[in-house]
């Protein structure tokens, strides 16, 4: 699509650059929620851009536009040379006409673009309802909605790259508010899927609503260490929060707790992850990445063994590897890396088990403040947290909002068991429960 | 291009299915960002977000659809998908536009566009030489430095027809520090609702010193303790605890759903009777500041808690139309890709008349917080976290040792009775916050304060 823009900027480039790379984005989505049944908001998104990325004389430069006119066209050129100018990074990602992906991946449903507005606004307002019918303690269902969306990329580059993929999804969620005595608590469930039949508003309502509640009333625990189950969503957003550290950039950089561990052990045996591109349950699943590298399957830990960090093409250079195909740009951003489906992997354990390895157990199946309590410089959390104490395997009570604390490479280390129930949350990080021996609770 | 004429074709043919209210915004906007690293100018971008957005109401549902192709057929699409979204009986159609005039509060003295690239990596520069000289333990130094000039214009069903420039400049700097097995951060980000202008009101040698100092400091730092303690929170970004444990509660966003823990509670006590709160959308040249909000309200000073009492929410024009409250130029968005919503600007607590040294005396074991990280909250339940990212313990009314990996939780409604002393010295921090309408530059502040009792989450 856009032949005719990004030949515009090709044709003005040609002469003036030594490289270049241009990015096209295409997304157009859609959005409803709800509110006591009635609609509270639809939006619509039609949304495209173009990033280039220039070498010149061994620099790079950036810019890019959202004004598709002919003559921002040739600015968006020009403004890339003149940043490049500025820079003195001598680490350049160079282009190359990488090789397609000979594998069919499943990403786009033709059949999801037909599903109708209506049929997309009924199953949030059955999303609503069936939360409301579920309990009487819910009080309120302050977020309940449904949103789908198409997105097209195309990357190219003058060395003969000329790539492009469509993807879809659609996802729905809710968030409920319970109230018991002075007690008031919220959670949430979500459903994304390509195949709407596939997912059902009384399971998503019933799940947020089966937390919400059984979090209600919940006692104060003494503060001091415990042994400590995250469930499979609360340990996808931990990996999630630290999933920054296997970035080689930030390796080279000296941001990274990962600094000469390769070939290490760093976790303990039962500790496998992995960054899967080609993943057929991921929402991240591609056929390339912001180079155009070709995606792939990368065993980051392979039983507590730091394996490899994930590359881009620059990073790959200077580590004497190849990228690992995580090569990660928006239109409006600069080169990074980033993860694509992103796990660790699961065991055979039935989640019962973890209850009962030790007398007292906390389960946690509420974070907040990932982006302040946790530094994925040092390792350290100190985190807002919900949940149960368990005593010999059963369910004690529910607790107080809390604290926990610890590190995440020790608490990679202190994994005592995982558990069989893999899911990926809505970022695409996946991950089973998790036993872990000890970290600190505050109260 | 954009012409009155156009403009009230778009806005008719969006309110002709009976809708009650239209409005057209749109932006023009020039991003510039330099990133600096390893000693070096790792990244230079610029760009330019460009597009519309259509939002229409019937009743209490609000319609909004963007596009970055401004051309009239595709505008008239975005208006006939917003328009055919709902039905209703208005009959409502523009009559005539009357352009709102408004005096600019924030002027701006050096346009970001008309200086040289140089001088500004030149500036960063200075950072991060002052940075690494400040120690041998300082082994990295990130700085992001972003300017950001955005045109907006809003005409709306209303006759409403204005338009505003609004300049931002910032800039990141985060020091980190190594003793080989871990690694610490100290971290600034000051930015002003400004032009150029506002880095040369900065000192550059005290960003890379303070930075590092914080760094280092923390790198010797033992872990927090664990349990309810006393707590004084220092002026400036300590502000967030009130952003985070009450002003979201008090957006309209929220209220209006009944899902704040601060709905009906107008007129009511909410907080200890030495707290006095105020947004205030209005001081020049403010982080958070605008001239006209982004539904083209004339932004105002908000007082939200006048002496522990419940004063005002923060109100845009759906929460007005849903909660019956005045709108009080609270509506904003990250930008054209976003509906509006009511959101805060200027938040802070006001001077109080205690002294930060009589807080500190007055505390046999607790927390010294100098500086605080971002934070969250859950509306709903008014339970909010933060993070301390540079503290010192407290013993016997002095302050002592540094300690780090604090995470403060507690519950917003709680937590303002709690605050029994507020200090003289008040002062801003500047944030970015994100929530239903993306993300938008807020300013947090406060003067010190004290909290007799809140949990801590430390180690042990």
């Amino acid at each position: 699509m856009h032949d005719k823009e990004l030949k515009i900027i090709m044709d003005y480039a040609t002469d003036k650059v030594d490289e270049i790379e241009i990015l096209l984005l295409i997304n157009n989505s859609f959005s409803v929620k709800i509110h006591q049944q009635n609609i509270e908001s639809f939006d619509y998104a039609d949304a495209k851009g173009i990033g280039v990325r220039v070498i010149k004389d061994d620099k790079m430069g950036y810019s890019y536009t959202e004004n598709f006119a002919e003559n921002v066209l040739r600015d968006v050129v020009d403004n890339a040379l003149e940043n490049a100018k500025f820079t003195d990074d001598d680490e350049i990602a160079y282009m190359e006409a990488h090789p397609e992906l000979n594998q069919k991946l499943d990403i786009y449903s033709a059949d999801l673009e037909k599903v109708d507005v209506k049929a997309k606004i009924d199953f949030a307002k059955k999303l609503e309802q069936y939360a409301f019918a579920a309990d009487n303690r819910i009080i309120n269902v302050p977020h309940v909605g449904l949103s789908d969306g198409t997105t097209y990329h195309r990357i190219m580059n003058n060395k003969g790259l000329d790539k492009e993929e469509k993807q879809n999804y659609l996802m729905s969620y809710v968030s409920v508010l319970g109230s018991e005595k002075d007690d008031k608590r919220m959670a949430m469930d979500f459903a994304i899927t390509r195949d709407m039949k596939k997912i059902d508003p009384q399971q998503i309502a019933e799940k947020s609503v089966e937390k919400c509640v059984a979090l209600l009333g919940g006692e104060e625990i003494e503060s001091g260490e415990y042994p400590v189950i995250f469930d499979n969503n609360m340990m996808a957003t931990i990996l999630q929060t630290f999933s920054g550290i296997f970035g080689a950039k930030a390796v080279h950089q000296g941001k990274s707790l990962l600094v000469d561990k390769i070939g290490k052990k760093i976790a303990n045996d039962k500790i496998t992850i992995i960054d899967d591109a080609l993943h057929p349950e991921g929402f991240s699943t591609r056929k390339f990445d912001s180079e155009g590298y070709p995606s792939q399957t990368t065993k980051l830990i392979d039983r507590g063994k730091l394996l490899s960090y994930l590359h881009n093409t620059q990073t790959a250079r200077k580590d004497k590897t190849r990228s690992t195909g995580n090569a990660s740009r928006g239109y409006k951003g600069t080169l990074s890396i980033a993860p694509s489906n992103f796990f660790l992997q699961k065991d055979d354990h039935k989640k019962d088990e973890l209850y009962q390895e030790f007398d007292e157990v906390v389960e946690i199946v509420s974070l907040q403040g990932m982006h302040s309590g946790a530094s994925p410089i040092s390792g350290d959390f100190s985190l807002s947290a919900e949940g149960f104490l368990y005593e010999k395997g059963k369910r004690k009570n529910s607790l107080k909002q809390f604290t926990v604390s610890g590190n995440f490479l020790k608490l990679l280390q202190d994994v005592e068991m995982i558990a069989d129930d893999f899911r990926f949350n809505m970022n695409s990080f996946g991950a089973s429960s998790v036993l872990v021996k000890s970290l600190n609770i505050s109260s | 291009m954009i012409t009155k004429e156009l403009v009230a074709k778009v806005i008719d043919h969006a309110l002709s299915n009976g809708a009650d209210f239209a409005e057209l915004f749109f932006e023009d906007t020039y991003n510039s960002s330099i990133h600096f690293n390893d000693n070096k100018t790792k990244q230079n971008n610029v760009g330019n977000d460009f597009g519309a957005g259509i939002r229409v109401f019937y009743g209490q549902t609000e319609i909004y659809a963007y596009t970055n192709d401004l051309s009239e057929r595709s505008l008239m699409q975005a208006a006939d998908a917003a328009s055919k979204a709902a039905k209703g009986k208005s009959e409502k159609k523009v009559i005539d536009f009357t352009t709102l005039e408004f005096e600019n509060k924030h002027l701006i003295k050096i346009p970001n566009d008309s200086v040289d690239k140089k001088a500004k990596i030149n500036f960063i520069q200075k950072i991060n030489k002052a940075a690494r000289s400040a120690g041998d333990l300082i082994t990295q130094v990130d700085i992001g430095f972003t300017e950001k000039m955005q045109h907006i214009w809003i005409a709306n069903s209303e006759g409403l027809w204005t338009e505003d420039d609004r300049n931002y400049s910032r800039v990141y700097v985060r020091s980190i520090a190594s003793n080989g097995s871990e690694k610490q951060i100290g971290a600034e980000g000051p930015g002003g609702f400004a032009g150029y202008e506002f880095f040369n009101s900065l000192d550059p040698e005290y960003l890379g010193k303070e930075t590092a100092r914080i760094a280092m400091t923390m790198l010797k730092a033992k872990y927090a303790p664990s349990g309810k303690f006393p707590v004084v929170i220092d002026n400036g970004f300590g502000g967030v605890i009130f952003h985070e444990a009450c002003g979201h509660a008090l957006e309209t966003t929220a209220v209006a759903k009944g899902a704040s823990v601060f709905a009906g509670k107008i007129g009511e006590k909410v907080a200890n009777s030495v707290v006095t709160a105020i947004d205030d959308g209005t001081i020049p040249n403010g982080w958070g500041s605008e001239n006209i909000d982004d539904e083209g309200m004339p932004t105002q000073r908000t007082v939200l808690i006048d002496k522990g009492i419940l004063k005002s929410y923060m109100v845009d024009k759906m929460g007005s139309i849903k909660t019956g409250y005045a709108r009080t130029g609270s509506g904003r968005r990250q930008s054209y890709q976003f509906a509006p919503a009511s959101r805060m600007r200027n938040t802070f607590i006001d001077n109080g008349s205690d002294k930060l040294d009589e807080m500190i005396a007055s505390i046999e074991k607790g927390i010294y917080a100098k500086k605080m990280g971002g934070g969250s909250v859950m509306p709903g339940t008014g339970n909010f976290n933060f993070a301390v990212s540079e503290g010192y313990l407290i013993k016997n009314g002095e302050i002592k040792e540094p300690v780090r990996g604090a995470t403060l939780i507690g519950n917003g409604a709680n937590a303002l009775q709690k605050i029994s002393m507020v200090a003289d010295n008040l002062e801003m921090g500047q944030g970015m916050c994100g929530s239903v309408s993306g993300s938008v530059p807020a300013n947090v502040g406060q003067p010190a304060i004290k909290i007799d009792e809140i949990v801590v989450g430390g180690r042990k």
